[in-house]
């Protein structure tokens, strides 16, 4: 019985165990539906007794801020097609109109060392190894693994993730890796003490790597230690995407290059087409 | 003795509710005194029914919390295998003891299978923490073992009541 544990092990170390692993992602399935059903009702218990003063508060609010991000959106807009001119001058290649797929947390890794979350979109709904998850207000993370119902999504905390960021002020580039034992915070990784990284600098996703879209918010700079014996500056980030207390999450389908589309068909086969047909589009 | 039919839809519904209390979204902090919930109910079924429940069940069961945490496959089904060996390997001994001595021979037998988990987490490079606080959740079920030896002798007296 060991030996065939270990064999397991093993098999799975070098990946032979994707179908085993489809399988009982099935029967996991209603586990987790189960296991989110607290949630689920307190939600719905909260809709069903909310009284109509807050409705209406509410419904302003949210008016409110229509109102606003759509005239950010039409600033947005403009910016952006100012950028692809740009950028067209330039001979880059343009920007994609990015297309998302919405999608909600159902279950949280029950291993506090590793930092994952259970979405409810999974190889049924068109989603694949390595495509984005994004926040409301930054970067989430990106799906490790996919089973028919549902989807492991690692996120830019946990230890063994290394995002790939750059500073909005002046572009310098830096690695942001999952705190080891810091909580959700992030820390940039190999930076030098003469790269001008200060404390508030915002950091947002460089696109390099290919897995995240560019130009997306991932992490606020909170502060930053050079000490003098050391090669490095330490620098702690913290995430924008606020992971604890959101449901809501949107997963990218499309990302932000020709050379990404070409490398996901590659990795994905067809499998993913007959989710894309039910794809809400971002704009 | 319970009829054999009722016994065996016990045993499924307790490892199915230790499996769903061991997936439950806790706060934060709690996550690293979470108790051993598998293993507490693999423990009372190989000392009361080693007939029914053994090293095969155990690692059926680990088999679908790997699944369930998405975690490397058959990570938990040898550290339940490994419980499940011990305790049959203890039963005679821990059978005539009281609920207080299981509970601290529960403690060794827990804290085993976490520091084995520990070690093939090293071996195969997966995150972990760094500190000994590894080892909570084998005190917290250790403590919880109390209770849970009441509630489900509780629930296997009053199926041979009812019968």
């Amino acid at each position: 019985m060991l030996l065939s544990a270990l064999l397991m092990i093993a098999d799975q170390r070098f990946g032979y165990m994707e179908h085993a692993r489809q399988a009982l992602g099935l029967i996991a399935a209603p586990f987790h539906w189960l296991a989110d059903t607290p949630a689920r009702i307190g939600s719905s218990f909260s809709d069903i007794f909310v009284n109509r003063a807050d409705l209406i508060e509410e419904n302003a609010k949210l008016r409110e801020e229509l109102l606003l991000s759509r005239q950010r959106l039409l600033l947005a807009e403009s910016l952006s097609v100012e950028n692809n001119r740009l950028l067209a001058l330039q001979n880059a290649v343009d920007m994609l109109e990015q297309e998302v797929l919405p999608a909600e947390i159902i279950n949280v890794s029950p291993d506090p060392y590793s930092r994952r979350i259970l979405i409810n979109k999974g190889g049924n709904h068109g989603v694949l190894e390595g495509q984005a998850v994004l926040e409301a207000n930054g970067l989430m993370g990106q799906v490790v693994q996919v089973m028919p119902f549902s989807s492991w999504v690692l996120l830019i905390s946990d230890a063994s993730h290394v995002t790939p960021v750059e500073v909005s002020r002046n572009g310098e580039r830096a690695l942001a890796r999952g705190g080891q034992n810091s909580g959700t915070d992030l820390e940039l990784e190999f930076v030098v003490p003469n790269q001008d990284i200060q404390v508030g600098d915002s950091l947002i996703s460089s696109g390099m790597g290919l897995v995240y879209p560019k130009n997306y918010p991932v992490a606020e700079v909170v502060s930053v230690t050079h000490s003098p014996g050391q090669p490095y500056a330490t620098i702690r980030a913290r995430p924008k995407a606020q992971f604890s207390s959101t449901r809501h999450v949107m997963l990218v389908l499309d990302a932000t290059g020709p050379d990404y589309a070409a490398a996901e068909e590659d990795a994905g086969g067809g499998d993913g087409e007959s989710g894309l047909a039910s794809v809400n589009s971002a704009n | 003795m319970a009829s054999p039919a009722l016994l065996n839809s016990l045993i499924a519904l307790t490892f199915i509710a230790a499996a769903l209390l061991a997936i439950v979204p806790v706060p934060e902090w709690a996550l690293y005194y979470r108790p051993e919930w598998v293993a507490l109910v693999l423990v009372f079924w190989v000392i009361n029914h080693p007939e029914r429940v053994g090293i095969g069940v155990a690692w059926l069961m680990g088999i679908l919390l790997d699944a369930l945490t998405g975690s490397l496959f058959g990570l938990h089904a040898l550290g339940l295998a490994l419980v499940a060996y011990l305790t049959l390997r203890l039963r005679l001994r821990l059978r005539l003891y009281a609920v207080f001595q299981q509970a601290s021979v529960l403690l060794v037998i827990i804290g085993l299978q976490l520091l084995l988990l520990q070690w093939l987490q090293i071996l195969f490079d997966l995150p972990r923490g760094a500190s000994m606080i590894f080892l909570a959740p084998a005190v917290s079920s250790a403590l919880l073992w109390p209770f849970a030896w009441m509630l489900l002798g509780g629930l296997v007296r009053s199926l041979d009541i009812n019968r």
